[in-house]
């Protein structure tokens, strides 16, 4: 059993570095800071987690556009929402299920039904949190997506953070951006994304299965698909679907074809995420083909470290790899890690 | 102001008359809806909107004009037949309040148009967006006032405190908060379902200005928004004391949430309120 000793950088705090000497990454606050300097109207509003949510960088920056709310989150949509009436453009930040779960109704009745340009940021989604059942926010999407309007986006990790920021603060409605913490500094040669709102991304092709995935499980899946393909000889596509609401359409039709196996993977309760999504579009358009979701089994999560429950709950690699295997028909020839 | 005092307040009492009798008329279509709220708080709106709130040519379109955000949203009869009065609703649109389509719903609704500020209904959430409006403003430098009007009811939903907490916190002395305490909820009297009072103490711990005041006299009523308008440096609280059904005899005090209004008790109460004006 992996034994959780520390905080992940997502948690409380990190004014000190849980990661020894190094310095702890911040590509959301960099972001949104250097998107707010091209577009005045951009507004930062926090809920007592400013170095959790990145945003202590802007608030340092730019002061005179930044207010903390207080524990406040459903006031905290409100006067959001007031300030778009204004023309402002506010970020509004916390936990996701703060954002979310919490102040569901605000944002129904304050920013999704009025069409207010107001963007909702919830941070430490699914698994990435040792603080457990209060704070996992396993729920959150499938919450935003059932709201009439709403945009729901969840870029790869660190490196689609920039575009992600810059798409959503381009974007005239409401959006929730759900964003993960970066855990480490992005490889000097590693490129940054780029994210067209409502336009999957297919990262690899192949004929024989394809994985749909968002958020951290991109990562994953790559690895997998890597996986299937050197062990099990599987032509793996992986489709990172960045924008969950609207879903592109076209994207999972594209690969619904005859024989081909589809996963999702999502760092979310099976139940009403991107699984459904895409399960909807599927359903609808008649394909008949195998289909698999990957996600939290409709339970709670507890705390811990994120390799634990990853692992706990079948959000790993190994386990992608298992089950994508499983669904082709493949026999699992060697023990997985 | 822009007439004698006395003058003005004999006007805007004749204009909430006609908007009392406007209220009875618009629940009658259905016979069945908020009156007693309305006839409650006519003394209200019509200080707020025919006196209180800068309202001119090309008023919705400036970024910066007054605004008012009804929390009550269910108190839409009076709403609709202030708005009328105040010539923002063209009257003819009355006819439809309540008609299946229509933009006119029993709980006011951004379906209206510009006129409404925010859909609230879901109670407790006013005040918040007053916050984001005024704090705005005072980032913009905009010299906006924004009213709310907020049930005695709300009061009871934690956010109303949030905000009230915000709101002071921010130094937000252009909100100007009415707190209609008609003393009725679903269940009954407000005291009787969870116990509120010393509301106007309750404010004033929260860092609010607070003028406590009858809501049905006119003089009194214009005296706390002037009071309001000079203000600084802190949000404003009118507590205002209301008589549900206030201007029918017969229909004052009776605390129900949503009043059966046969044609015949309309026709009453009309004719009361004409012979008043």
């Amino acid at each position: 059993m992996t034994r959780a000793t520390s905080l992940h950088l997502g948690d409380f705090t990190s004014s000190v570095s849980v990661y020894g000497n190094q310095a702890v990454p911040k590509y959301y606050g960099d972001a949104l800071v250097q998107v707010a300097r091209e577009i005045p109207e951009v507004m930062c509003l926090g809920c007592d987690l400013s170095a959790s949510t990145e945003t202590d960088v802007f608030r340092d920056a730019i002061p005179e556009r930044f207010v903390m709310i207080g524990m406040q989150e459903a006031n905290a949509i409100g006067v959001a929402s007031g300030m778009a009436r204004m023309g402002d453009i506010p970020f509004v930040h916390s936990f996701g299920v703060f954002m979310t779960r919490r102040a569901f109704d605000q944002v129904a009745m304050q920013v999704a039904y009025p069409k207010n340009n107001v963007k909702i940021v919830g941070f430490l989604p699914g698994l990435t949190t040792l603080l457990g059942v209060s704070h996992q926010a396993i729920e959150d999407i499938s919450l935003m997506r059932s709201l009439p309007g709403m945009t729901v986006i969840e870029p790869a990790g660190a490196a689609q953070a920039l575009a992600a920021v810059r798409a959503v603060a381009g974007y005239n409605g409401p959006v929730y951006l759900r964003m993960e913490r970066a855990s480490e500094s992005l490889a000097d040669d590693q490129p940054l994304m780029e994210l067209e709102i409502g336009k999957a991304q297919t990262l690899c092709e192949g004929e024989d299965l394809a994985i749909f995935a968002c958020g951290l499980m991109v990562g994953h899946a790559l690895k997998a698909a890597d996986i299937l393909t050197d062990r099990f000889g599987i032509a793996c596509s992986v489709i990172n679907m960045h924008t969950i609401k609207p879903l592109d359409k076209q994207a999972v039709l594209q690969q619904a074809v005859q024989g081909k196996g589809i996963i999702t993977a999502e760092n979310h309760s099976v139940i009403g995420g991107l699984g459904s999504a895409v399960a909807e579009v599927l359903a609808e358009a008649g394909k008949e083909n195998t289909f698999l979701r990957v996600g939290i089994q409709d339970t709670f999560a507890q705390g811990g470290s994120l390799s634990y429950l990853q692992e706990k709950y079948g959000l790993s690699v190994a386990h992608l790899v298992r089950v994508s295997a499983d669904l082709l028909n493949k026999t699992l020839k060697e023990q997985d890690q | 102001m822009k007439s004698h005092p006395q003058d003005r307040t004999e006007t805007l009492q004749q204009q909430a008359n006609r908007i009392r009798q406007q209220v009875i008329r618009l629940v009658a279509r259905r016979g069945q809806g908020y009156v007693q709220q309305g006839l409650g708080a006519a003394d209200i709106f019509t200080a707020i909107y025919l006196n209180e709130m800068n309202i001119h040519a090309g008023y919705f379109s400036d970024i910066g004009r007054d605004r008012c955000i009804l929390s009550t949203a269910h108190n839409s009869a009076v709403f609709h037949a202030t708005l009328a009065e105040a010539g923002l609703l063209d009257s003819n649109r009355l006819d439809t309040y309540c008609d299946d389509g229509s933009e006119l719903e029993v709980n006011v609704s951004e379906r209206l148009g510009d006129s409404v500020e925010a859909t609230c209904g879901s109670l407790g959430q006013g005040l918040s967006v007053a916050v984001g409006m005024a704090l705005s403003a005072k980032k913009k430098a905009l010299h906006g006032r924004y009213f709310v009007i907020l049930g005695d009811g709300e009061m009871q939903e934690g956010q109303t405190w949030e905000a009230a907490m915000s709101a002071a916190s921010f130094g937000l002395d252009n909100i100007c908060l009415v707190v209609d305490m008609n003393r009725m909820q679903v269940e009954g009297d407000t005291d009787q379902v969870i116990k509120m009072e010393p509301v106007a103490d309750k404010w004033r711990a929260f860092g609010w200005e607070v003028c406590e005041v009858d809501g049905n006299n006119m003089e009194g009523l214009l005296r706390s928004f002037s009071r309001a308008r000079n203000n600084t440096e802190k949000p404003f609280a009118v507590i205002a004391h209301t008589v549900a059904g206030k201007g029918v005899p017969f229909l004052e005090g009776q605390l129900s949430h949503n009043m059966v209004l046969d044609a015949t008790t309309a026709n009453d109460a009309l004719k009361v309120l004409e012979e008043a004006s």
